[in-house]
């Protein structure tokens, strides 16, 4: 009986052993076209919210979210060879049926690039409408629900009846995105005022993409003559945004 | 236990069973939870059905090919380590290669590990059958499992998006009747294939049982002259 066990356990013990070893094959050869698929996805979409950006660096570590219901997941300072164009932000909320997460690109005069639904589980054509390219909360001038936020600033209102068209019948879910842009671009724009500040210097964190860390020393050094023209016009930005409020 | 209860039909009457007889869904109705899940729309259907047939084909074959070497006693899990191997290299896989489908799919790929249709079919057959009759099983089981997803969701994206395979179909000013997209339309749907395919199995039962009856009068002629 006892050594019948150790049999059993024997022979299962080397199935398993024959599975993972093959296993370890199938992912040795997979691993760098699953991590190659994940930075061209990234690439992509940071493409598509600055069009003119040549590198990006991460900086998660540094951003912060100001509401526990929003998890900022990843944050990148996009930039082109010469400065910083904006900030980046992945960020996730629950949603009506899973979490939704967003990706939202805020430039240096804190207007919003461009709001994209990376991930979206509610209801097929309600609430996953938010991600269809062809339901339009304007029909007219053929607006998406993420596509409305274009062109806010950060200081907006971001309410939903208000500043923002909800998508019909899915309030929650139009709430929820509504909540991760206005959180994540307060958080962006924290983050782009404490860059201007010089408290927090870009070049400091960690994990910067391979050719990242040269065109940030160079616009790090390089500010003067760049970052006049930009530092002067942040300030407008946040008298403008002082005054609304 | 192997060579008892020996599957005697042929390689081509065996694949075929899986399609319409022993139809893993329509007939057996085993693995109905996520093949409603992701039918809707026809690429999901696509994809998931070509997923689980790499899993089965590959199942059957090593468990029938290494059925003398596992115990009884400890064949569960076996089953079920051979079975996650497959399974975790389709995710792998279409991860690399295809992650679009891969990730509208979501969890539905790793849970392939746990669909009774390929759990029964390497318990009820490829572990006491040949690796040929386990072949044709696993492609006729796969193959019938796929075409009915692709049916269930061409009718309910076709339907309940005005689409097939992502491009639009419908007229523009079709209103989708979203109820085919959600879960309650997902079980019309399937019901409704189940009730058509059993109308093609009666009738060609009924051609079968004629065919038979001629073949036996003409016989009796026979007997008579």
């Amino acid at each position: 009986m006892k050594n019948n066990t150790i049999k059993l356990g024997l022979i299962l013990a080397a199935f398993a052993v024959v599975a993972c070893a093959s296993l370890a094959v199938v992912y040795q050869v997979t691993e760098p076209a699953i991590a190659s698929q994940a930075q061209d996805a990234l690439n992509a979409s940071l493409k598509e919210l600055f069009p003119e950006a040549t590198s990006h660096e991460d900086i998660t570590s540094a951003v912060s979210s100001s509401d526990e219901t929003v998890k900022i997941e990843e944050a990148y300072l996009v930039k082109n060879d010469l400065a910083p164009l904006g900030v980046a932000i992945k960020a996730s909320t629950a949603s009506y049926k899973g979490p939704a997460t967003v990706l939202i690109g805020v430039r240096l005069d804190r207007s919003i690039t461009g709001v994209r639904i990376l991930e979206i589980s509610d209801t097929p054509g309600l609430g996953a409408n938010a991600a269809s390219p062809t339901y339009y909360v304007d029909k007219e001038k053929k607006i998406t629900f993420p596509g409305q936020f274009t062109g806010k600033y950060i200081t907006d209102k971001f309410e939903v009846k208000t500043d923002v068209i909800p998508i019909t019948a899915a309030t929650v879910t139009s709430k929820a995105i509504t909540k991760i842009v206005k959180v994540a671009s307060a958080s962006a724009g924290a983050y782009l005022q404490a860059m201007a500040l010089g408290t927090a210097a870009p070049s400091a964190t960690s994990g910067a993409s391979q050719e990242a860390t040269q065109p940030a020393a160079e616009a790090t050094s390089g500010a003067s003559a760049e970052g006049t023209a930009t530092q002067s016009a942040e300030p407008a930005a946040e008298t403008t945004s002082g005054a609304s409020q | 236990m192997s060579e008892e209860g020996k599957d005697t039909r042929s390689f081509w009457q065996v694949f075929k069973a899986g399609l319409i007889f022993e139809n893993p869904l329509l007939v057996l109705m085993i693995g109905i939870c996520s093949s409603l899940a992701v039918t809707s729309n026809v690429s999901n259907g696509i994809g998931m059905g070509l997923a689980m047939t790499f899993v089965l084909v590959f199942s059957e074959i090593f468990i029938s090919a290494f059925r003398k070497l596992i115990p009884n006693a400890a064949r569960l899990p076996i089953f079920i380590i051979i079975i996650a191997a497959f399974t975790t290299i389709v995710d792998l896989v279409m991860k690399a290669y295809f992650p679009a489908l891969s990730k509208s799919m979501g969890v539905f790929i790793p849970l392939i590990v746990v669909n009774c249709i390929i759990m029964g079919r390497v318990e009820a057959y490829s572990s006491k059958q040949k690796v040929i009759s386990s072949i044709a099983d696993a492609f006729g089981m796969g193959l019938g499992y796929t075409w009915v997803l692709i049916v269930i969701a061409a009718v309910r994206e076709l339907l309940g998006n005005g689409t097939f395979a992502g491009i639009q179909v419908m007229p523009v000013s079709y209103t989708p009747i979203l109820f085919f997209i959600l879960p309650p339309g997902g079980f019309l749907v399937f019901g409704l294939l189940m009730s058509v395919n059993n109308a093609i199995k009666r009738s060609i039962n009924k051609r079968e049982a004629l065919a038979a009856k001629q073949v036996s009068d003409q016989q009796k002629a026979k007997e008579n002259a």
